[in-house]
Formats: structure tokens, C-alpha cells, sequence
């Protein structure tokens, strides 16, 4: 009977999945991770959580839309949207080129900056820090950058692949340090711990949840923090391209949330840092 | 967000406040999909497997095509295949038919018909060797005996078939029991309304996804990834174990009658 019970359990959840409905407020199925703490993660009662809920939260409350958040492997997460699976995706997704082939996406909602980490005992642990936005003065970023070059001679640094970070580490320390790809940012932090790799280029969001963890007590974020060009333009939330009418509502809905102060005060409940986008 | 390290226990609760009965479950939606695309895939792979032996030139042909196919490519693929194509080949007859909309295939359906498709074209192969396997002299004497068609089939080919390929099958569950885990990508999760006596909750509301999706949503979301990736290691482990000892019982049953067992 058990056995009958998750069958129906199932085909309820996927039945719900499903259906459509056309009300006088429109509908909008948000799809996220639900595994990327704390922009959108799932607690021990399997409810989703985090930065991103809140916030798609406001966003719909603004927009008038009758919003429901659906947990969805990040694998399948762009060609379920393109399939009309969900209407949008909210999964601390950066804008990239590549991705704005196959999708739309709105302005930003939240743009953190990217930097170094390290561990408490390394050399690179004393480089000089600053705060440098490449799409608004990229020369002093790029002088900021150079002026690193030889203390990464012959260091070897670790980055998620196909992100925005793998790009910037690529472009700037290709042939003066070893650069190392990982799947996942788990994965370059536990190699980072044992030593085989000497920083880690990633998101200062990301770097504090990793030192805030169990694992995080001798990592620290060193260095200048960089934000824009190729870093990327920020999160925010993914669309289908011929879905105008909801870009234009979230686009709305958006720049109403950074004027109020909702993004700011919501990004420090999360993640104790304003993300507000710097446009 | 989780502030500081909690223990193996503490995250391994059962109830509410961990994660122990959300894993249990989520072992029970693997093992569901797995045994449906199993099954399925027997099915599949015993239509096969007869179309293969049919000695009909276009069913053998189809059926080759089938196994090829099916054994070829990877099993992700098909799983994109059904689930996305699947969606959008419904909803096109839909929209024909007069109905305007998006109609999904549900997960579900998309994942294990998936599932039993490839394991299918694995057992056929396995099915075809058992039959193979089979002297022939057992058909001729059932066949002087006036056996013919279902009665053949149901007395003398399927048990003898079924003896052989029981080594086989239980192999190929092992490999479907991993592959479970790949329809995490259509997006299976259940949502559970507990189980409630009065007022005393048995089983608390919650939802969860296949075991190995769970892991890394609860590994993701307390950034604590080993205490989950044991566990789901563990629990994978026991189902393989507990797998293998009742296809052991089930071969030892089959071949009761025969020499050498």
C-alpha cells in the first residue's frame, strides 16, 4: 500500500506540474536549484528557502503575478525553461554572452563582486585589496591586475568551468599561474584546504559561505574585489526571448526593488553584504 | 542559512528538523523508478527479443534497429528526448486538435518509460542469450506433446528462459538502480502531506526528489556535503546488497532441478 501511496503522491505532484490555468493574474512557474545556499536552497522540512524566494516573492507581488516556486535539477534548468516546463528561472544565474543565446534575461538583481580566496597561511594572503569595476574604468582595473602578476608567478589557481571566473582567471593569469578547472565550487574549496591549489578565483558571496562553513577556518578572501565586464553583468532572472510581456514586468519590478532599498535590504539578511546592482 | 558545522546526527535526524526521513523516502522514489523502468524494460526487451527470433525479416529488423539504438546512445539523452520532445510532440497534436497550450509529459512517465526503453534493449540481449542458451530438443518435445503458441511459451520457454536470464537481469537492475538517478533532470519531486493520527503527526509534511538529487539539494543547502554523500552511499549500497542476495535466492530457486546446483 505504501508502494500505491508514493505512486499517487507522485502523479499528484507531477499532475500539478502540468496544469495550467489562465486566471485574471497571470500564472508564472519560477524555477530555481533549490541547492545553492543562500541564494535559494531547501530545508530539513524540504521547503525552499533563500535569498532568491524572498525576493521572487517581492518581485511577484509587484508585478501581480501568481507565483509559484518549482525545484528543478541546475542540469535541466535552461531547456526546461526553452520547453515551456516554467516561465522563468531565479537561480543565482549570472548574465553571460553564451547564455543570452538561448535566453532573456532582465537587469539585474543582484551583482556581488568576484576576488581571491585563499588560505590564512599563504602568501597570496597579503595582497593588496581595492575595489574595481571593469566596465566603468577598466585601465586602472587592468594596471590593479597586472600589479598582482608576480605574486602569482607560478601559483596555481582553481575555478568553477564555464563561469564567469573561469573567464576572468583565462584572460588575465593565462601563462603566468596554472589554472585549474573544477565542476563545482566544492570542489576547488576541498582542493584549496589540501594544498593543491593556491587561490581560488570566485564569488565574494560564495567565498564567505565557504568560510563561514565547516570547512572554512583557514580560507579568507584576499586581494581587490572586481565586478562588470567580463565577470559579468550579475544575476538575474532568465527568460524565455519571446516572452516580452514578462520581461517587461520583472524589468519593472526590479527597478522598483532597488529603489526602495528591498535588494539591499534583503541581500544583507542573506548573504551580510549589500549586492545591490551598481549599474 | 545554517550558521556553524552541525553534527552527523543532528543533520540525520528523522523528522522536521533533519534530514534522515527525507533520505529514507527519496531511497523509496529511486527504488520505485527503478523497479517501473525495470519492469517496463522487461516487457520491452521480451517483445524484442521475439520480434529478434520471430524469423520475420522486418520484426528482426526493427528489433536490431531497437537494441542498437537504444544501447548506443547515452541513457541521458533519451531521458532529454522523452521528457522535452516528448512535451513538445504532445503539446503539437494538442494545438491540432484545437486545444492551445503547453501539455507536459509528466516526469514521471518521461523518466521511467526512459529508463525502461534502454534497460529493455539490454535485456533483450540477455533474454535472446537465455533462449539460445535453451536445447532445442525441450521446444520439439513440447511441440510432440501438441504444445503450440501461449502454452509453449508459458510451460516450457518462459521458466527455462527466465532460469538462464536470471543472472543476466539481476545485473542489468544493478545498472538501472544507478541509473534511477539520472531523471533528476526532469525536474521528480514529490510533494508528501505526512501521514496524521488525530493530532499526532506519524510523518511530517515534506518533499523530496531521488535519492541522489536529495543528497546534493541537502548537501547544496547546509554546505555540508559529506555527512549526505555517505549516506546516500550507504543507502545505495544497501539496496544493491539487499538486491543481490534475492537474485541470488531467485537464480538458486530457478535452477532447483538442476544438475550441479
Amino acid at each position: 500500500m505504501k508502494l500505491a501511496r508514493y505512486l499517487l503522491a507522485a502523479a499528484v505532484a507531477t499532475a500539478s506540474l502540468a496544469a495550467t490555468a489562465d486566471a485574471q493574474t497571470r500564472k508564472v512557474k519560477i524555477a530555481t536549484e533549490g541547492a545553492y545556499a543562500p541564494w535559494n536552497f531547501t530545508n530539513s522540512q524540504g521547503k525552499l528557502e533563500g535569498f532568491e524566494l524572498d525576493l521572487g516573492a517581492e518581485l511577484c507581488k509587484r508585478a501581480k503575478f501568481d507565483c509559484e516556486f518549482l525545484a528543478q535539477d541546475w542540469d535541466g534548468i535552461i531547456p526546461s525553461l526553452t520547453a515551456k516546463k516554467y516561465d522563468a528561472i531565479m537561480a543565482g544565474m549570472n548574465i553571460t554572452p553564451k547564455r543570452m543565446e538561448t535566453l532573456a534575461f532582465t537587469q539585474p538583481y543582484a551583482g556581488g563582486p568576484h576576488g581571491f580566496m585563499t588560505l590564512k597561511s599563504s602568501p597570496l594572503a597579503k595582497l593588496p585589496t581595492g575595489n574595481y569595476n571593469l566596465s566603468k574604468d577598466l585601465a586602472s582595473a587592468e594596471k590593479a591586475i597586472d600589479g598582482l602578476k608576480d605574486q602569482f608567478k607560478g601559483k596555481v589557481i582553481g575555478v568553477q568551468g564555464s563561469t564567469t571566473n573561469s573567464a576572468f582567471a583565462e584572460k588575465y593569469f593565462k601563462g603566468v599561474a596554472e589554472i585549474r578547472e573544477y565542476k563545482t565550487t566544492e570542489q576547488h574549496d576541498l582542493d584549496l584546504a589540501a594544498g593543491r591549489i593556491d587561490a581560488a578565483v570566485m564569488a565574494h558571496t560564495a567565498a564567505t559561505a565557504t568560510i563561514d562553513g565547516p570547512n572554512g577556518k583557514e580560507m579568507m578572501i584576499a586581494g581587490p574585489a572586481f565586478r562588470g565586464g567580463i565577470l559579468g553583468l550579475g544575476v538575474a532572472v532568465g527568460l524565455r526571448k519571446d516572452d516580452a510581456d514578462l520581461k517587461k514586468a520583472f524589468d519593472d519590478a526590479i527597478t522598483a526593488a532597488i529603489a526602495d532599498g528591498t535588494i539591499k535590504t534583503l541581500t544583507i539578511k542573506w548573504f551580510k553584504i549589500d549586492l545591490t546592482p551598481q549599474s | 542559512m545554517p550558521t556553524g558545522a552541525k553534527s552527523y546526527f543532528e543533520l540525520m535526524q528523522w523528522g522536521p528538523n533533519g534530514w534522515l526521513d527525507e533520505m529514507v523516502f527519496a531511497t523509496g522514489l529511486t527504488l520505485i523508478v527503478a523497479l517501473t523502468g525495470f519492469l517496463l524494460g522487461l516487457v520491452f526487451g521480451g517483445i524484442a527479443a521475439a520480434g529478434r527470433m520471430s524469423g520475420h525479416r522486418l520484426l528482426e529488423r526493427v528489433s536490431i534497429t531497437y537494441t542498437t539504438i537504444l544501447r548506443g546512445v547515452p541513457d541521458l539523452l533519451v531521458i532529454y528526448l522523452f521528457y522535452f520532445g516528448g512535451s513538445a510532440i504532445v503539446t503539437a497534436i494538442g494545438n491540432k486538435l484545437g486545444y492551445d497550450g503547453f501539455i507536459g509529459v509528466p516526469g514521471f512517465v518521461a523518466g521511467t518509460l526512459a529508463i525502461g526503453l534502454v534497460s529493455g534493449a539490454y535485456q533483450s540481449e540477455v533474454i535472446r542469450g537465455s533462449f539460445l542458451a535453451m536445447p532445442s530438443g525441450e521446444i520439439e518435445a513440447a511441440r510432440a506433446f501438441g504444445m503450440s503458441g501461449l502454452t509453449l511459451v508459458r510451460r516450457i520457454v518462459g521458466p527455462q528462459v527466465l532460469r538462464y536470464a536470471v543472472p543476466g537481469l539481476g545485473n542489468i537492475w544493478q545498472l538501472v538502480l544507478k541509473e534511477a538517478a539520472l531523471v533528476a533532470v526532469v525536474g521528480l519531486a514529490v510533494h508528501w502531506a505526512g501521514i496524521k493520527i488525530g493530532d499526532v503527526v506519524l510523518i511530517h509534511e515534506t518533499r523530496f526528489s531521488d535519492l541522489l538529487r536529495q543528497a546534493h539539494v541537502a548537501a547544496g543547502s547546509t554546505r555540508q556535503p559529506f555527512p549526505f554523500y555517505i549516506t546516500c552511499a550507504a543507502f545505495y549500497l544497501a539496496l544493491t546488497t539487499l538486491s543481490t542476495w534475492l537474485f541470488r535466492r531467485a537464480e538458486a530457486w530457478a535452477r532447483r532441478g538442476m544438475r550441479g546446483s
